[in-house]
C-alpha cells in the first residue's frame, strides 16, 4: 500500500514537471534540484549529478533516462516507469492539440510573444540548478580543468556529449589515482 | 501497419541518437522516406520544440505520429523514442544503484560530475545565442526577462512553473503589446 502511493506521488510529481519542460529537458532536472534536493531532500545534489550524467550518456531521451532512473532509485521499475509515463503525458496532450491547430498557433503573435518570454527564462532556470549542483561537483582541483575542457569541446568543436562523459570518466580515474597515491604517500611516511 | 512503422522509425531514432538537436538528421531522414513530415514541417518542428514543453525528440515523434495516424500514431512514435529508456536505461539503473559505491565508480564520478557542469555550462551559452539574440540583433527586453528571473529563483526561491508565468506574460507586454 505505501509502496502504491510513492508510486502514485512519483507519477503526479513527473506529470507536473512534464507541464513546465522548456528547453529539452533540462528544466526538469531543475524542477527536480528544486523539490528533491532541496525540499524533500531524497537525493543530494551529487546524486542528481550523477542521474543526470548516466541519463546522458545513454541513448534516447536524457530526460526520460533520468525521469527512469530517478523512479528506479525511488521505488523500483514500476517507480521508473511511472516517473516516465508521467514525465511523457502533458508534452503528447499539449503538442497533440498544438499539431492540430498549428497554422493558427504559428501566425498568432501574441502566442509568439509569450513564448519569447517563456525563451528567455529557459537559461536562468537551467543556471539556478546547475548553480546549486557545483559545490558537490569538485571533489579535487583539477576537476574544475575537466570542466573548462568539457564545455570549450561541447561548444567549440560540437563533440558529442557521450565522448565528453568518456573524457570525464578518463580524467576522474587519473586525477583521483593520483591524489589517492599522494595520500597514501604521506600516510605511509607518518 | 503504419503505426508499427512509425514504432519502428522512432525505436531506430531513440537508440541511435543522443537528445536534443543530435537527433535531428535521423529524424528528418526517417520522416520524410516516409512521406509522414517535410522538410520544412522538421524545422517547423524543431521551433515548436522549443517553444511547447517537452524535448525535442518526445516532441518530433508526438507531431510524425500525429499526421500519420493520429493520437493512436502519436502514442506509438513516443513508445518507440521511450524504448531505450525502458530496456538500456532500466539495465544500466540497476547496475549503477548496485555498484555507485564502488571505489572504481566513485573514481568514474569524480571526473564525471565536473564533466556535466561542463556540459550544461555548454548548453546555457549556445541556449543564450538562441534566445537572447533575436534576429540577429541582442534582444535588450529578453535579457531584462533572464536577469529578473534568475533573480527570483536564486535570492527569492520563486517556483519554475511560476517563473514560467511571469516570463510568458512579460513577453505578451514586450513582444506584443509594446512591440
Amino acid at each position: 500500500m505505501k509502496k502504491q502511493r510513492e508510486i502514485a506521488s512519483l507519477f503526479l510529481q513527473f506529470l507536473k514537471f512534464g507541464c513546465f519542460t522548456f528547453g529539452g529537458g533540462w528544466s526538469i532536472v531543475a524542477q527536480m534540484q528544486k523539490l528533491y534536493v532541496e525540499e524533500k531532500k531524497t537525493i543530494t545534489g551529487q546524486e542528481l549529478i550523477d542521474l543526470t550524467s548516466v541519463g546522458r550518456s545513454l541513448p534516447g531521451t536524457m530526460i526520460g533516462n533520468v525521469a527512469y532512473l530517478y523512479g528506479y532509485h525511488v521505488a523500483g521499475v514500476l517507480g521508473g516507469i511511472a516517473c516516465v509515463i508521467g514525465m511523457v503525458t502533458p508534452p503528447l496532450v499539449i503538442l497533440s492539440i498544438i499539431t492540430y491547430a498549428y497554422a493558427a498557433f504559428r501566425d498568432n503573435q501574441w502566442v509568439m510573444a509569450a513564448m519569447t518570454g517563456v525563451r528567455a527564462a529557459v537559461v536562468p532556470i537551467i543556471a539556478s540548478a546547475v548553480a546549486a549542483m557545483v559545490k558537490s561537483a569538485y571533489k579535487y582541483p583539477p576537476c574544475i580543468l575537466v570542466t573548462v575542457i568539457t564545455f570549450s569541446l561541447y561548444l567549440f568543436l560540437n563533440v558529442n556529449s557521450v565522448w565528453l562523459v568518456i573524457v570525464g570518466m578518463v580524467l576522474g580515474l587519473v586525477i583521483s589515482e593520483y591524489y589517492e597515491r599522494k595520500d597514501g604517500g604521506k600516510n605511509g611516511a607518518a | 501497419m503504419v503505426l508499427l512503422k512509425l514504432l519502428w522509425s522512432f525505436v531506430k531514432i531513440g537508440f541511435t541518437s543522443f537528445g536534443g538537436l543530435s537527433m535531428i538528421p535521423l529524424i528528418t531522414s526517417e520522416v520524410t522516406q516516409n512521406g509522414w513530415m517535410t522538410v520544412s514541417e522538421v524545422s517547423d518542428i524543431v521551433a515548436i520544440a522549443e517553444m511547447t514543453p517537452g524535448p525535442l525528440g518526445l516532441n518530433s515523434a508526438t507531431f510524425a505520429g500525429i499526421k500519420a495516424a493520429g493520437v493512436a500514431g502519436a502514442i506509438a512514435a513516443n513508445l518507440g523514442v521511450l524504448m531505450p529508456t525502458f530496456t538500456l536505461c532500466a539495465v544500466a539503473a540497476v547496475f549503477f544503484e548496485k555498484f555507485k559505491q564502488s571505489s572504481l565508480m566513485q573514481k568514474i564520478m569524480t571526473g564525471v560530475r565536473p564533466a556535466c557542469v561542463g556540459l550544461i555550462a555548454g548548453v546555457i551559452a549556445s541556449l543564450s545565442l538562441t534566445n537572447y539574440v533575436i534576429d540577429s540583433a541582442v534582444n535588450i527586453p529578453a535579457i531584462g526577462i533572464g536577469i529578473l528571473d534568475l533573480v527570483l529563483l536564486l535570492k527569492w526561491n520563486v517556483s519554475i512553473p511560476k517563473v514560467i508565468f511571469l516570463s510568458a506574460g512579460l513577453g505578451i507586454i514586450f513582444f506584443g503589446v509594446l512591440a
